[in-house]
């Protein structure tokens, strides 16, 4: 009994190393993904872009195909955040492997490319600080990353934004914002990128629509937040100004005014621009849009969004000759927020397109 | 985009190394409540009246727990906020099971259901789910959940036209007008509708899940159990489809 029973686990054995090393032989070969030929955006309104989140996209094949959805709505642009944190370790090396699928999958659809840059790695900062700290000490180390960027991806990327929000505290380590520590901060960074890509176009801010006035803990309201720029002498250290432009629950036509957040507060972010002689410097929305949650105060019902949202477009390209690009928050998350956040999408996350993102299409003559 | 979190949502706070908070409850008698007043039938202000759906279930838990409810309002923007810094004790505001809050926040069982349904005629008898509706029409809300629900099952029922209107209500007159066959609207407005429209009954299989359920702190495992217990007892003794019938349905 004893030797019957030692052959037959001894069998067994043998059966399950057979099934572990067959097993792998079974599993389907990996998926080979290539950019493909290169692709040309058909649209009538050249002016729409739209903003990604690749960031926090893994595979591969989502990636490739978030950038196609892009290019058959026709929109032609995509603002999509590089943060230097993920990459540059202390050592200098930088792993390129995520932003190079981001940049080659966008450009083989015909996408330009809008890349903001930030997030300071811990390596960079003191300890205990947020990672959107960034001070003096590492505008060089941020600067060397930048004019890396922008040499790899020369003919590529065509657009560089510096930071993101500057105005509010929280996109400043929650530090006192002030626009002469941001100025500072593009007079080391905007060199750098120059000299390693003169081609690039690199872009300031983006200012967040906010009424914050000075003393805020919070920031600093966006008009007064530029004029400070101008005032510490941005004005030769930046090629294009990025801005959003929110509609939250007013239709995109509505006046602007200086204490009011609504879309066409990028008309006095214009003032601001041609009072300190900058009238030839474009605008770039780098992120607008409504959002239609059910119960969020500050949303919009569905069909609304989508009429405010093709209203919004036609107007700036009627009346705002210096904006060059506006980028609709946002295409798609990887996985939902369960939160409002969701109802800024065109498309959900498992690739389905919303009615708005159909509208769109429509309406860049895709549909 | 952080702006709107800063300014209209703000960052949750994790709080550790404290006492369960049912401890301190039992000892104050009083459970706290946080909610946003603007989300009817669920809650609202009526002449400065708090009412609604989540306000009479916050009082029937308190009641089975031996407890007073106390009501706390905040924008639904800063209701996690709230209940992180201890605020309150529980949210109950319609709040839909979020497993990405996991870290820092709890969910009880679910109580109700939000999720898309199909509303058709009393008549109609061939429609039981979205499979039936493949050659027929379905009104929905333009660029709603529904709408998109409706995108989806597209793929699978080619022939069935899909017809959007600007408001849940106008494609719920459109079934009742002949217009349309079926409805695929949120369960609140689906229900809201058909009880001044004896015309219509919603099917009882939901298409889609959006469950609300009450929020508590990670931490608080204790005051979580006596909520699910309590919540269990509403529903075996009929109370809890009472107040939903209540304000949903009457």
């Amino acid at each position: 009994m004893i030797t019957s029973r030692t052959t037959l686990q001894f069998a067994t054995g043998w059966r399950l190393l057979l099934v572990a090393l067959l097993l792998p032989l079974l599993q389907p070969p990996p998926v080979l993904i290539t950019p493909g030929p290169p692709q040309t955006v058909h649209t009538t309104h050249p002016i729409l872009g739209v903003h990604t989140r690749l960031t926090d996209e893994v595979e591969e094949w989502k990636i490739q195909r978030t950038l196609q959805m892009v290019r058959e709505m026709g929109a032609g642009w995509i603002v999509e955040f590089f943060p230097w944190a993920y990459y540059h370790a202390e050592n200098g090396n930088i792993a390129w492997q995520h932003p190079d699928l981001v940049v080659e999958h966008a450009h083989a659809q015909g996408l330009r490319i809008i890349a903001r840059l930030g997030l300071t790695p811990e390596w960079a900062r003191p300890p205990d600080t947020p990672l959107t700290y960034l001070d003096e000490t590492a505008y060089d180390d941020f600067a060397t990353f930048a004019a890396a960027f922008a040499a790899r991806y020369r003919g590529k990327v065509q657009y560089m934004i510096i930071g993101n929000e500057p105005n509010l505290s929280y996109e400043w380590g929650y530090r006192a914002t002030t626009p002469a520590d941001y100025v500072a901060l593009l007079k080391v960074v905007y060199p750098a990128i120059k000299a390693a890509n003169p081609d690039m176009v690199v872009l300031a801010g983006a200012l967040a629509p906010t009424l914050e006035p000075p003393g805020s803990p919070w920031g600093l309201n966006d008009l007064l937040y530029l004029q400070g720029m101008y005032e510490a002498g941005a004005a030769d250290y930046f090629d294009g100004l990025a801005v959003h432009a929110y509609g939250l629950t007013f239709p995109p036509e509505i006046e602007p005014a200086p204490d009011l957040l609504n879309f066409r507060r990028v008309e006095l972010v214009r003032e601001v621009m041609v009072a300190n002689g900058d009238a030839e410097t474009s605008i770039f929305i780098t992120e607008t849009g409504w959002n239609d949650h059910p119960r969020w105060t500050r949303a919009v019902r569905p069909g609304q969004r989508i009429a405010y949202t093709l209203d919004a477009i036609r107007y700036a390209e009627v009346n705002w000759p210096y904006v060059e690009m506006m980028a609709i928050w946002a295409f798609r998350f990887p996985a939902p927020t369960r939160s409002y956040m969701d109802y800024y999408t065109l498309v959900t996350p498992e690739f389905v397109p919303k009615p708005i993102y159909e509208a769109l299409q429509a309406f860049t003559g895709n549909g | 985009m952080v702006w709107l979190v800063v300014f209209f949502g703000g960052s949750a706070v994790s709080c550790t190394n404290r006492e369960d908070a049912w401890l301190r409850i039992q000892e104050t008698k009083v459970l706290r409540v946080g909610l946003d007043p603007t989300y009817p039938p669920f809650e609202q202000l009526e002449n400065d009246r708090l009412v609604g759906l989540d306000v009479d279930l916050a009082q029937a838990i308190a009641t089975d727990l031996g407890l007073t409810a106390e009501f706390v309002y905040f924008g639904y923007d800063g209701l996690y906020d709230a209940l992180a810094t201890e605020q309150v004790d529980v949210l109950i505001s319609a709040l839909v099971v979020a497993p990405e809050r996991g870290r820092d926040f709890a969910f009880s069982e679910p109580y109700f259901n939000a999720g898309q349904i199909l509303i058709v005629p009393q008549a109609e008898k061939d429609i039981e789910d979205m499979r039936d509706l493949n050659g027929r029409i379905l009104a929905v809300e333009l660029g709603a959940q529904g709408h998109v629900e409706a995108i989806t099952w597209q793929r699978q029922l080619p022939e069935m036209d899909v017809q959007p209107y600007n408001t849940a209500d106008e494609a719920l007159t459109a079934v009742a007008t002949g217009k349309a066959d079926a409805a695929l609207v949120d369960a609140v407005s689906g229900r809201l509708f058909i009880r001044h429209e004896p015309s219509l009954r919603r099917l009882p299989t939901p298409v889609t899940v959006e469950p609300y359920a009450i929020v508590t702190r990670i931490e608080d495992r204790l005051l979580l159990e006596n909520i699910n217990q309590s919540l269990e007892t509403l529903q075996q003794t009929g109370k809890l489809d009472t107040i939903i019938t209540h304000w949903l349905d009457n």
